[in-house]
């Protein structure tokens, strides 16, 4: 419920869209270079072998693999702002609706590309397309990778056009507002949008489908992710409360890293009348939510891991908690449950520099809850004389250095060209438009 | 056929087997137009000939294909292996391949070696040979190992005409301290074989026949056809050693005695079956002497020297007195002491009390090692050098250098001036390298000749390839440079037939012929003798000698290695690959030292020790476990090379071995400046008892210090414990004489019944798909781990038959081994000093967790239930892995380099995997696929027994079975019927086509 007239909101957010300052382009070098390294580092491993990362066996994923789910996890909010919140007609989440799709889009993109770095033979990955070939040879749809192949590039093909179909009316106002390059780039975008009346119809029910389409894909999306583990018979891995755990896990990272992108971008495009603290007090909220559903998963575990009497899953947990990666499991109840429950007193949850400390808290709590499941698991899995241990090794910090510099990079280029806050659902919720 | 045909073809043979082993790898494919006889392209020619990897003399037959030998497998006509090899054995083609071996001969100059053409450097050893056989008496000497007979006459026969003495058999483990017992008690100045076969109960006082004593593979097949459960009865080993070996893990009891006080063990069961009224038919004057002289050693004397529990020696006492047919073995190579002499004394005099008719000592079957001389002759030889008593000295594959003290100043006699040596050695190692000439020899398995394990029998040695190079035989090279014209034979080969011939061992041509098919005439083992006691009437004079306690503080073994020996086998990259069996340690030597041992001196796992003997001082890292007494440092003998190729390691800890492609990005912690040394001979006093002129690889009161650095040790084991999970599981021979349990009907770990991968094994209460079919077979396994002695000779087999890639030390550390099968070794939990050994490889199992996971069918249950890996289909998501529950398939991390040659032994019939794929066991699909076409070709079935994969083949103890499990009255499926079998974590339902029988405990 913003106060502002659909001139201000234009203004604010065009003006957000002027050539940047030098300083930008610096940044975007930097991330650039960022990018660069991470290519370079996986055409290093490309073709020496997947031997320079750090797996082993019995720890045959690593970080490309707790990045991947990092990734997803982190594309869930996007969605969840977007099109559940939208479906529930919840206003508060007009103003960081846009960039929050863009995020999911972006790190859609980024988890995209780890299955591919994590391929022992990359150049082979086209034998798990279904398409008809001499071979006669056929994936295989038993494998949880398989599902994840469907999931993934369903999510993103409809996250895309969900955030594109969004899009679509605020181009058409930057196309009217610019000249020259930007103006034919513009008009090409816009799609031909005139705001007659049968775009807005059409508009606002092709959203509203994609909305409905998207919901199912939040909740589907991170179960399909969750399964590629307990799928699998590692104790730890092989539990059936996966995949509501994944998915509220998910929310809970995509949550924080939301706050952690627009805090940033509400004080540097001088956005806090668009996007007010209650915006941000709202995602606070829900991440206390969240966060106990992720903590309630943590205790299941362990009481599910006792109440069995399985000696190995027992194991397993007492050595989670004993063992030499003890610190991520401590690190993932301090940062996910513990630090986020802070929200529950109301000037934390108000204050921004709070939110944008927990938010960053958050996100590295939620890469080792990551660690912890993955490499924990068959690190300690069911034979003893295998059991063994995993670091990531250059080439892998590398390609991470590299992954979270293609989103920023992605995202910065976006930020400065794009608009970053929907003009047309900010002017929904305009007095006027009351 | 006659001889000169049998020639002719022989030596066309080679001819075409040399030009088909041109190390450039071929563009084009084309078809012999005329092949010689024996070979057919893509069909393997056998050839029989003997191991030398080690005195014992096993036989072996050579699979040759296309002109190259990939593979070795034991002869099974042969009477001392009886088709089995240890991996030593297997390894033995690496030796031939490998990538270090010289191509032509150095010569020394002031610059360093230079190399010079074969026939200049034969000129160049006969010129030197006359040269100094002119210049009077005995100044040719010559230094072998151990040769076969023919060799050794031709040795004699040339260093007559040198105007020389007799050549000197260098062997580090000689067994000076048991020839002397031999000698002494049995009247053999020689080494007696044991019938061990035929023992109830067995006492060792540390004979490490399992890694390197005397002889094997004979004693691991010989030690379980006694020790193997059979209708409810076992028989018993009782180890009495400061130390547990691989030989001492299978031990049923370990009595960890002092270091140094074997014999007084030893002597005190003397003294308690003397009083106990053994020993009546002794002569009365010489019973007497022994029980004054063992008089000394009563019971709390025993306990107190030993430091045993007298409750653990009456044990000991009281089992030997029980048995029926019983058999103790003296001491181990090492212990060439006064103890060591003194226990093999009590040995043998305990097998004669216990014993009288002696039946389970061999006097028929001598081992051959017994030609090899005294260490103090050996000693003797370099006094002479240092003294410039000698003008040439040849060098026949020994390393003194490396193999003898630091203190017996074997090198500096090397380099005494005006002495030329010439070593006749493929490798420069450390004795090559103070040699003036360097003469590569063809190896073993390039040659003709002649080498009998046993006294009694004839075993033949013949080229099973061409040549890789123009190195001559060294039979050749001697009757070339020892003869002028008087040469008793124009080629060695002629030479061994002679020979055979004129001592009646060959009759004809076509006994030749014969002979050298069978790999040599075994039919001369008639029916062992047992030794006549000997005893002269008088007690041995070292049992009269009081005992002397060593002195105090903590003392220094170094251990015969089963992988290594005495560390000729530390070239070869198969055996530094495959883990020490106990320590489960691959490409390093730590020091073992008891956990009590490392609290006193404030080290702990991985921290580089610096211990330091009267002699000498070495690094090496410390490995603390329970199977060595407090007090002591254990250290296996074969590395700390300072010189012996790329693979042999120098210290043990140095990623030296880089086998990957270039990978800047290694960890800096791992890189490591190696010590001087860390071979434990060079730290070992340099004396030899004055009595049987042994030495003694113990060293007492060393110092332990922290350098500071610690290391990572490449250790290939998780836990040592299995924390209650059902992988190894054992019975209590008790147990298993009671009336078996119902069979099991639960779902959880302890309580799940065994489920055969078989259709019968569907159960719709617990499987959600339908069982799988199979028409004629379901591959499957049983191992037996009463059997499995954990030797590794399966896990060599393995490597050698299926390409599989070496990954090296650092590799290694990182988490990449790549064996297909290995020994697993647990600790007991319950009693942390007893080790046991389960082979681990790939379950096959029906209902696989890998299958289901791959995106894209790489791995593939075949309608004969293998569980086939597709390496084409392979992308390298490693899920497979990871949902494997036993962690048995193997990734190519990268893809693994074989410098040549090393790459002329890859089997033809096996792909070699590229980086990017996963691999594993897979039940030697080759095989199984070569009997089907043999089977499918003479219309009939696959015969029981027709496939063995080459862990099977190669087990000395018979512990693995193979075979189809749809045949209910094959092997594999009867003994599915064991009381004993049961699958590992087979409560998953993963339903493995390899059935475990649990380990038999012989509880004492």
């Amino acid at each position: 419920m913003t106060d502002l007239t659909c001139a201000q909101i234009d203004r604010t957010v065009l003006n957000t869209l002027e050539r940047p300052r030098p300083r930008y382009w610096v940044f975007v070098a930097l991330l650039f270079c960022g990018v660069l390294l991470g290519a370079g580092a996986w055409t290093y491993q490309i073709f020496v072998g997947i031997g320079v990362g750090g797996q082993n066996i019995p720890v045959a994923w690593g970080t490309y693999l707790i990045n991947f789910v990092f990734w997803v996890g982190i594309a869930h909010s996007g969605t969840l702002i977007s099109a559940i919140l939208h479906l529930f007609r919840a206003g508060w989440r007009n103003p960081i609706a846009r960039a929050a799709e863009t995020m999911t889009v972006f790190a859609v993109c980024c988890a995209g590309l780890f299955p591919f770095i994590h391929l022992g033979r990359v150049w082979q990955v086209y034998f798990m397309l279904p398409i008809p070939n001499q071979r006669l040879l056929w994936p295989n749809f038993l494998s949880p990778l398989m599902f994840d192949v469907v999931a993934i590039s369903t999510y993103l093909t409809v996250s895309s056009l969900f955030w594109y179909t969004g899009l679509l009316p605020d181009l058409a106002v930057v196309r009217d507002r610019s000249t020259g390059l930007r103006h034919k780039i513009f008009r090409l975008l816009s799609l031909g949008w005139t705001g007659a009346h049968h775009h807005w119809l059409n508009y606002s029910r092709g959203y509203l489908f994609f909305a409905a389409l998207a919901t199912p894909l939040v909740i589907s999306v991170h179960s399909v992710v969750s399964w590629d583990f307990a799928l699998g018979v590692v104790p730890g891995w092989h539990t059936t409360i996966f995949a509501p755990y994944f998915v509220a896990g998910a929310i809970h990272s995509g949550l924080a890293m939301v706050l952690t992108l627009m805090i940033p971008l509400r004080r540097i495009f001088r956005y806090d009348a668009i996007i007010t603290v209650n915006v941000l007090e709202n995602v606070a909220k829900t991440m206390i939510l969240t966060g106990l559903i992720v903590g309630l998963a943590y205790g299941t575990e362990y009481f599910i891991a006792w109440y069995s009497h399985n000696a190995v899953e027992w194991e397993s947990f007492r050595w989670r908690a004993m063992g030499e990666y003890a610190y991520g499991l401590y690190f993932m109840i301090m940062c996910n449950v513990l630090i986020p429950s802070l929200f529950l007193i109301k000037a934390v949850r108000r204050s921004v520099p709070w939110l944008f400390v927990i938010s960053l808290a958050v996100n590295f709590g939620m890469w080792w809850e990551r660690f912890v499941i993955i490499v924990g698991g068959v690190a300690h899995d069911y034979p003893p004389h295998a059991w063994g241990l995993y670091a990531p090794r250059l080439v892998e910090y590398c390609i991470m250095v590299g992954s979270f510099s293609l989103f920023f990079f992605l995202f910065l280029l976006f930020c400065k060209h794009l608009p970053s806050v929907s003009m047309t659902e900010m002017k929904e919720t305009a007095p006027h438009a009351g | 056929m006659n001889r000169r045909t049998f020639l002719k073809i022989a030596g066309l043979g080679s001819v075409s087997f040399a030009a088909g082993c041109s190390p450039e790898s071929p563009k084009y494919l084309y078809s012999l137009v005329q092949a010689p006889e024996d070979m057919v392209t893509g069909k393997a020619t056998w050839y029989a000939s003997t191991c030398r990897e080690c005195p014992a003399g096993c036989g072996v037959l050579a699979k040759n294909r296309e002109g190259r030998v990939i593979k070795l497998e034991g002869n099974p006509l042969h009477p001392v292996n009886r088709g089995r090899l240890c991996m030593r054995g297997q390894a033995a083609l690496q030796a031939v391949y490998n990538p270090d071996r010289l191509k032509t001969p150095l010569v020394k100059d002031k610059d360093g070696f230079r190399p010079i053409g074969f026939a200049e450097a034969r000129a160049l050893l006969k010129a030197k040979a006359w040269q100094a056989a002119g210049r009077g008496a005995d100044r040719v000497r010559l230094l072998t190992e151990v040769a076969g007979e023919s060799q050794m006459e031709l040795f004699r026969a040339a260093l007559k005409n040198w105007n020389s003495r007799g050549p000197v058999v260098f062997e580090p483990f000689a067994y000076e301290a048991l020839k002397t017992a031999n000698r002494e008690v049995f009247g053999v100045d020689g080494l007696v074989s044991y019938r061990m076969d035929e023992a109830d109960v067995l006492v060792s006082f540390g004979a490490e026949f399992l890694e390197t004593w005397l002889s094997p593979v004979e004693y691991a097949w010989k030690f379980k056809a006694m020790h193997a459960v059979r209708g409810g009865e076992k028989g018993l080993f009782l180890l009495v050693s400061p130390y547990q070996g691989l030989t001492g893990s299978n031990a049923d009891h370990w009595l960890a005695c002092a270091p140094g006080s074997e014999a007084v063990v030893a002597l005190g069961l003397v003294r308690r079956m003397l009083a106990a009224g053994g020993g009546m038919h002794l002569p009365a004057a010489f019973r007497e002497a022994l029980a004054k002289a063992s008089a000394d050693y009563a019971p709390e004397t025993v306990s107190k020297l030993s430091g045993l529990p007298p409750a653990a020696c009456e044990k000991l006492a009281g089992r030997l007195e029980q048995a029926r047919r019983p058999l103790v073995l003296g001491a181990g190579c090492g212990l060439g002491d006064d103890n060591g002499l003194k226990t093999n004394l009590a040995a043998n005099l305990l097998n004669l009390i216990l014993d009288p008719q002696l039946t389970r000592i061999d006097t028929r079957n001598r081992h051959r090692v017994e030609a090899a001389d005294r260490r103090s002759d050996v000693l003797d030889l370099f006094l002479t050098l240092k003294g410039g008593g000698c003008d040439l000295l040849i060098l026949n594959n020994v390393n003194p250098v490396f193999s003898l003290p630091a203190e017996s100043g074997a090198r500096a006699a090397l380099s005494t001036h005006n002495l030329f040596v010439v070593s006749l050695c493929s490798f420069i190692d450390e004795t090559s390298q103070q040699a003036d000439l360097i003469l590569p020899v063809s190896l073993p398995l390039e040659t003709w000749g002649e080498y009998g394990g046993w006294s009694s029998i004839v075993s033949t040695l013949q080229p099973a390839m061409g040549r890789l190079s123009d190195a001559p035989h060294l039979g050749d090279v001697i009757l070339e440079a020892g003869f002028e014209n008087d040469r008793p034979a124009p080629d060695f080969k002629t030479y061994v037939a002679t020979r055979l011939h004129r001592t009646d061992r060959v009759r004809d041509e076509l006994q030749w012929l014969e002979m050298m098919q069978h790999g040599g005439v075994f039919s001369a083992t008639g029916p062992p003798a047992s030794p006549q006691p000997n005893l002269l009437g008088r007690l041995p004079q070292a049992l009269a000698m009081p005992y002397e306690p060593p002195p105090a503080g903590v003392a220094f073994t170094a251990a015969p290695s089963v992988r290594f020996f005495d560390g000729r086998g530390a070239n070869r990259p198969w055996l530094c690959e495959i883990p020490e069996p106990v320590s489960r340690v691959a490409w390093q030597s730590p020091v073992w030292a008891h956990p009590d041992t490392a609290r006193a001196n404030g080290f702990d796992q991985a921290d580089m020790l610096r211990i330091t003997t009267r002699a000498g001082s070495l690094e090496a890292p410390a490995y603390v476990t329970e199977v060595v007494r407090p007090g002591l440092l254990v250290m296996g003998i074969g590395q700390g090379h300072t010189s012996y190729g790329r693979y042999a390691q120098p210290a043990g800890v140095t990623p030296r071995a880089e086998f990957s492609p270039t990978d800047s990005v290694e960890l800096p912690f791992l890189t490591y400046v190696p010590p001087d040394s860390a071979n434990p001979f060079a730290i070992l006093p340099a004396i030899v008892d004055p009595a049987c002129g042994g030495p003694s690889f113990n060293a007492f009161d060393v110092r332990i210090e922290r350098t500071g650095r610690t290391v990572k040790i490449a250790k290939t084991d998780g836990s040592r414990t299995q924390h209650g999970r059902t992988f190894l599981l054992t019975v209590t021979l008790d147990d298993l004489r009671k009336a078996q349990p119902p069979p099991k009907t639960g779902l959880t770990m302890g309580d799940f019944p065994l489920t055969l991968p078989l259709p019968e094994g569907y159960n719709p209460q617990r499987d959600f798909y339908p069982a799988h079919e199979h028409d004629l077979y379901r591959w499957g396994m049983v191992v037996d781990l009463d059997r499995c002695i954990g030797c590794g000779a399966c896990a060599a087999a393995c490597y050698a038959e299926n390409n599989i890639g070496v990954v090296g030390e650092l590799r290694t550390i990182q988490g990449r081994k790549m064996p297909w099968m290995e020994i697993v070794r647990y600790h007991d939990e319950r009693r942390l000093e007893r080790v046991m050994f389960q082979p681990m490889l790939c379950q096959h199992c029906d209902n696989a967790p890998c299958e289901s996971v791959c995106p894209v069918y790489a791995p593939h249950h075949s309608a004969e239930g293998l569980n086939n890996q597709i390496y084409n289909r392979c992308i390298g998501t490693r899920f497979c892995s990871q949902n494997c529950p036993y962690k048995v398939r193997r990734f190519n991390w990268f893809t693994w380099e074989l410098p040549e040659p090393l790459n002329l032994q890859l089997n033809p019939d096996v792909t070699v995997r590229s980086k990017g794929v996963m691999e594993k066991c897979s039940f030697c699909i080759q095989r199984i696929k070569e009997a089907r076409t043999r089977a499918k070709n003479e219309n009939r079935p696959i015969r029981e027994g027709e496939v063995t994969p080459a862990c099977v083949q190669t087990c000395p103890t018979y512990a693995l079975v193979f075979g189809n499990l749809m045949d209910k009255d094959s092997r594999v499926r009867r003994l599915c019927n064991d009381p004993r079998a049961y699958q590992a974590m087979g409560y998953l339902n993963t339903k493995p086509a390899v059935i475990y029988l649990k380990k038999v405990l012989h509880e004492v």
